[in-house]
């Protein structure tokens, strides 16, 4: 088990936002995440990558823990022991949040030279390979602002795999893109998950859950109602 | 006359010296001090917050030709003395730290919290994080700001002949009294100012344009 998500319970000044969370994602699979906004759905995101801190439950990455339960009582990973976990776990954001004063080549290998100390040209070889493998090859040496929502996400991607992270999280992946886009970014998705990397998207873009997935979490009200496989929920949408 | 105003141009540009070391040595202490300042009030210490936020309210609504008084006349009360140009340096020093201070924050919370989180979840540690992605964004949309406040400063240089330092205007001011033609020894300073106004502003067209990206 790659990700593994006990008990998650989350509020926020007494909303409760997470109900008991409790899912789990293998090495090369596509689990997602759906509900309505407000489900929650961000926050089990948030949590699981470090960014907030739920107030019980377990988290572990790889056999790594982002926060663990010793009776009634949450133990939350050191800071140290936070930027061990993250060198498993990647994220795509909604708006990517590339940086826009870095060239697309410098957005890609800037962990790599800074976190993981890869010799420049190394890092730049490695970000040249997964950025032709993404049809970027050609746009090094430009900015984030000339590129497109779909180009953009592409860098996003590559900033987030060129670091060859174990489990990768998708926030709202189509939600800027057309249905062209949305075919490339499928297809992207399931090219990562045969090569063994875990992938938890949060969408509520129906069609692109039913293609991209193998399995569904519903949530609702902060609670996992239903899982389905991708051909129980490709019915359950046609329904 | 333009003989006569060339000439005050030549007396009063000896007092560039003390009038450019005021200026560099105020940029010198306030740049790093402001950065601190910046920090500081951004922390979530509300102490260290309040203490910031005290200094900026402090150093920012008194006049900056009292606090140089202050520090001259007024430290040596208590026992604490210092030269006229120490005491000039540091009362300006002090004082634009506040503005630094207020326009780095400016700069600092411009940056989107979700680039913060990009790089943390990156694995890149606070002080890559302030050295890779904030500071380099910071500086260029605090850049304009920046410029402004360093030709205020040029002019604010002036105020430190109220320590009997031989600035431009202190010198300008004697040679007009001594030849009664106070109209071009002013007219001589003023150009002066004027001329190291627009090479700071150059200077800063230049920066802007090289850190210059869209966004």
């Amino acid at each position: 088990m790659l990700l593994r998500a006990e008990g998650l319970c989350k509020a926020f000044d007494n909303i409760t936002v997470l109900d008991h969370i409790t899912f789990h994602v293998n090495p090369g699979e596509v689990v997602s995440l759906v509900g309505k906004s407000g489900a929650g759905k961000t926050t089990v995101l948030r949590c699981i990558t470090g960014l907030e801190k739920c107030d019980k439950g377990t988290i572990e990455i790889n056999g790594k823990y982002i926060c663990s339960m010793e009776k009634d009582t949450i133990k939350r990973a050191t800071k140290e022991q936070l930027y061990e976990v993250r060198k498993d776990l990647a994220m795509v954001f909604q708006n990517y949040h590339l940086f826009p004063h870095l060239t697309v080549a410098e957005n890609v290998t800037l962990a790599l030279t800074e976190v993981y100390k890869m010799p420049k040209a190394e890092a730049l070889q490695k970000a040249k390979q997964i950025l032709t493998q993404l049809d970027m090859g050609d746009k090094l040496d430009q900015k984030p602002f000339s590129l497109s929502g779909g180009q953009k996400q592409r860098v996003a991607i590559a900033r987030s795999c060129v670091t060859n992270p174990r489990l990768l999280c998708f926030d709202e992946p189509t939600a800027a893109l057309d249905s062209a886009l949305v075919l490339d970014i499928i297809k992207i998705i399931r090219k990562l998950a045969e090569e063994g990397m875990g992938i938890l998207i949060i969408s509520h873009d129906e069609k692109f859950v039913r293609d991209v997935s193998d399995r569904i979490l519903f949530m609702v009200s902060g609670k996992i109602t239903q899982e389905l496989t991708a051909k129980e929920y490709a019915k359950y949408i046609r329904d | 006359m333009l003989e006569a105003l060339l000439g005050y141009i030549v007396e009063v540009s000896r007092g560039l010296g003390v009038t450019l070391s005021v200026f560099f040595m105020t940029l010198i202490i306030s740049i790093p001090l402001g950065i601190v300042v910046a920090i500081c009030r951004l922390s979530k210490n509300k102490i260290i917050c309040n203490i910031a936020k005290f200094y900026i309210w402090v150093l920012r609504g008194t006049p900056l030709m009292l606090q140089i008084a202050l520090v001259f006349f007024g430290l040596p009360s208590i026992g604490i003395t210092f030269d006229r140009l120490p005491a000039a340096y540091m009362a300006c020093g002090l004082n634009y730290a506040a503005y630094f201070g207020e326009i780095f924050r400016s700069g600092i919370q411009s940056i989107e919290r979700g680039q913060r989180e990009a790089a943390s979840i990156l694995g890149l540690k606070t002080m890559q994080f302030y050295r890779f992605i904030l500071l380099p964004q910071a500086i260029k949309r605090t850049l304009p700001a920046i410029g402004n406040e360093v030709i205020i400063l040029i002019k604010d240089t002036s105020l430190v002949y109220v320590v009997a330092v031989n600035d431009i205007l202190r010198v300008a001011k004697s040679a007009g009294g001594r030849d009664a033609n106070t109209l071009l020894a002013y007219v001589a300073a003023g150009m002066l100012y004027l001329a190291m106004t627009y090479v700071i502003t150059k200077l800063f067209e230049v920066i802007e344009k090289k850190v210059q990206y869209e966004e």
